[in-house]
Order: structure tokens, then sequence, then C-alpha cells
């Protein structure tokens, strides 16, 4: 899709204003073509949100409802409810990885835990659970410690990626460098919940947008650069 | 709970039937988007106090349910368990014959719209679906606007290519 393609998206989403939708409305004028363009787009909107409107009509089931208005300690977790009621039919399998991670825990437990930040030389670097997230967590992995929002290369060519910290509520960019995470900007701020916590810090959105050469990562390509160590 | 807790807790109801339509655009199916929404409302609820009046609180709850969505797609693949196979005559909602045509077309809309990528879905369901803006779309996935924008560019591309231009 060209850079003029996406504007005509833009302008058909109601995105432009000012001198740049009037150049598009002049151009719609005399461009028949472009006229046929923005009435695909419009006719995409419109069957796409035909296509899900019904929900909208139809009554909330009398279980969501139930949900919405449960109060403070009367809400129980569905998510928490299923997983109990799937460890308990798969308890077989449990039982056997249960038995194996008392052997990798025992491991475990010896050692300090390790900061997830420190410094060195090369300014702060990510530690611990923090350097493994970014080394190995993909986005679309069920967030621990860390989460991992966008993936990107900068303009030398080197992987970031941005992450936020599930307690405490911080987010952040590291670059890969010398084989190490290095930590290009912490945005340390608690309030904000869910929409902090996909780690869209406004700070940390505009340093991508300042250093990202080309576009995100897709799941593939983040996939591929993860499995050959992001170099 | 405060009063602005309480005032946040009608909003919610009052979302439900544009989070079951999200989350229609999501999954593809009306007892999984059912599901996911039932959690995205646990989850919120659980974090009232965090919400932030004078925010959009549809941004937030966008935010929540994708989350759900992509925790339970992940905990499912886990347990080997697929997603409820979208049948034809799964979405509820269509009343006698003379809407039999809409349901077909609908029909198309989902089986397309499954096909594409997660991350161009989510795009195309926050801004064509639910009419979001770019930058309310870009916060609710956490990305960056021109991200958004190439996703969204992208998934509209590949629905042309399945769905055609006529209806």
């Amino acid at each position: 899709m060209s850079v003029d393609d996406e504007k005509l998206m833009a302008f058909v989403d109601g995105e432009l204003a000012g001198a740049e939708h009037a150049e598009i409305e002049a151009a719609l004028e005399h461009d028949v073509g472009l006229r046929a363009k923005v009435e695909a787009h419009r006719a995409m909107r419109s069957r796409l949100s035909g296509a899900f409107d019904s929900a909208l009509s139809e009554p909330v089931p009398e279980q969501l409802l139930a949900a919405a208005t449960k109060r403070g300690a009367d809400v129980v977790n569905l998510a928490e409810r299923r997983a109990f009621k799937w460890s308990a039919r798969e308890f077989g399998a449990m039982a056997a990885s249960v038995a194996l991670g008392l052997v990798i825990g025992v491991g475990v437990m010896q050692a300090p835990p390790q900061p997830m930040l420190a410094p060195t030389s090369n300014g702060l670097v990510a530690g611990g659970a923090l350097d493994r997230a970014l080394n190995t967590q993909l986005a679309s992995d069920q967030a621990g410690a860390v989460r991992i929002g966008v993936s990107f290369r900068d303009q030398e060519g080197d992987y970031c990626r941005t992450f936020d910290l599930t307690e405490g509520g911080a987010s952040g960019l590291a670059c890969r460098e010398n084989s190490s995470w290095t930590i290009q900007l912490m945005s340390d701020s608690s309030a904000g919940g869910e929409i902090r916590q996909a780690g869209a810090s406004p700070e940390v959105l505009n340093a991508v947008d300042a250093m990202i050469a080309g576009e995100a990562l897709d799941a593939e390509s983040e996939r591929a650069a993860r499995d050959a160590g992001w170099r | 709970m405060t009063s602005a807790a309480e005032q946040t807790r009608s909003e919610i109801v009052a979302m439900l039937p544009r989070l079951r339509r999200f989350a229609r655009a999501l999954t593809g199916s009306v007892p999984d988007a059912d599901d996911i929404v039932q959690i995205a409302v646990e989850r919120a609820l659980m974090r009232i106090d965090q919400f932030q009046q004078g925010t959009r609180l549809d941004s937030w709850l966008f935010s929540i349910t994708r989350n759900a969505w992509i925790d339970e797609a992940r905990s499912r693949t886990r347990r080997g368990k697929v997603f409820a196979p979208a049948e034809a005559g799964e979405q509820v909602g269509f009343g006698g014959e003379a809407e039999v045509h809409a349901k077909l077309e609908a029909d198309d809309v989902w089986t397309a719209m499954r096909k594409l990528p997660e991350e161009q879905r989510e795009a195309v369901a926050l801004v064509c679906v639910e009419g979001l803006a770019y930058r309310e779309a870009a916060d609710a996935l956490g990305v960056p606007i021109g991200t958004l924008t190439s996703r969204l560019a992208r998934g509209r591309e590949a629905l042309q290519v399945m769905l055609g231009g006529a209806t």
C-alpha cells in the first residue's frame, strides 16, 4: 500500500483535518479512480460494522449482566474457576509436571533472585527476569513478571523492544547492544491501570516513534528474530 | 467503593453491547466472545479504582477485553483445546427468511476476519467496527500510532482481497 493509499484510508476514517482534508476533497472532484477507492473503503467499513452490529440490538445475557453488577467480594474470577476445573481434569499430567517443577525448583531456590536492572559501563542493562523476557518472550506470550509490547529495529539496525513490569506499572524500552539489552528509557508511573499494563506509556511510545526504522515487527518476524538470538 | 467507581460501574453495564460486538470481531464466535467479555468485566471490576476519571472508559475496557482474549487464546493453545469452530448459523440474532441474505453476508465477513493475523484483526475491529480514532485505538493496543495504521492498512487490504468489492 503506497503512502497515498494510507492517506486515503485516514481520510475515510475521519483522521484528516484542515489542509490535508481539503487536498483530498479537491482531488476527488476530478479523479474518478480515487473516488472509486474511497467508495470501496466506505463500503468495507459499513460491511464490517454491519456484520457485527447485531450484538448491539440483542439482549445482553443474564450471566453477563450478573457479572457486571456483582459487588466486591462476590466477584468470582471466571478464568480462575476454569483453571481449577482444568487442573482437576488433567490431574495426572499436572502431578507429573509438579514433580518435575519441584526438582527444578530446588535448583532455583538456592540462587538469590537477580535484579532486573543492572548498572554497567555501557549504561543500565536488563538482568534477571527482564533479560530473560526480552530474550525469549513474545508479545503474544502470557505475561509473567514482564509483559512484552512492540519489537522493532532502530536506525542502526539493532533490535529494540518495549516492555512493562506487571508489578508496579513501570514501562520501558530496551535495545540489543553488545549481547545485552541496554535500557533506553524507563517510565515509572503506577497510575493508568490496564492501558499502562499494555505498554502504552506515552514517553515510551514517543521514543519508539523517534527511533523506529520502518515498521514494527509482526508476530512472525518477532518469532524469527527471537529464534535468531536478536542478531 | 467510591461514588466515582459506582458511576464507572454503571457505565460498564452500558458498554456491554459494544464489548460483545468488539469481542465477536476478535474471536469470530458468539460463545467465545461472551466468555471473553465476562472475564474482562470481572477484571475491570477488580481494578475499577485504577480507572482514571476523565480518560476514556471505552478504550480502557477494549484494552482489558483484548488482553483477556490474548490470555485465553494462549491458555487454550497450551491445554490443546481448539476454539469453538465457527459454524454457519452460529451467529444468533438473525430472524426469518427475509434476513438470509444479510446472514450469509455476515458469515463471509466473520470468516474473512478470522483469517486475519491477530494484530491486524484487533486494529480493524477497533477502528472499523468500533469506530475508535487512531490515537485511541493505538493507546488501547499499546502500540505507536504508525504501527496501528500500517496494521490497519494491511488488514483492510487482505479483507478487500478476501471479500472482493461487491456485497
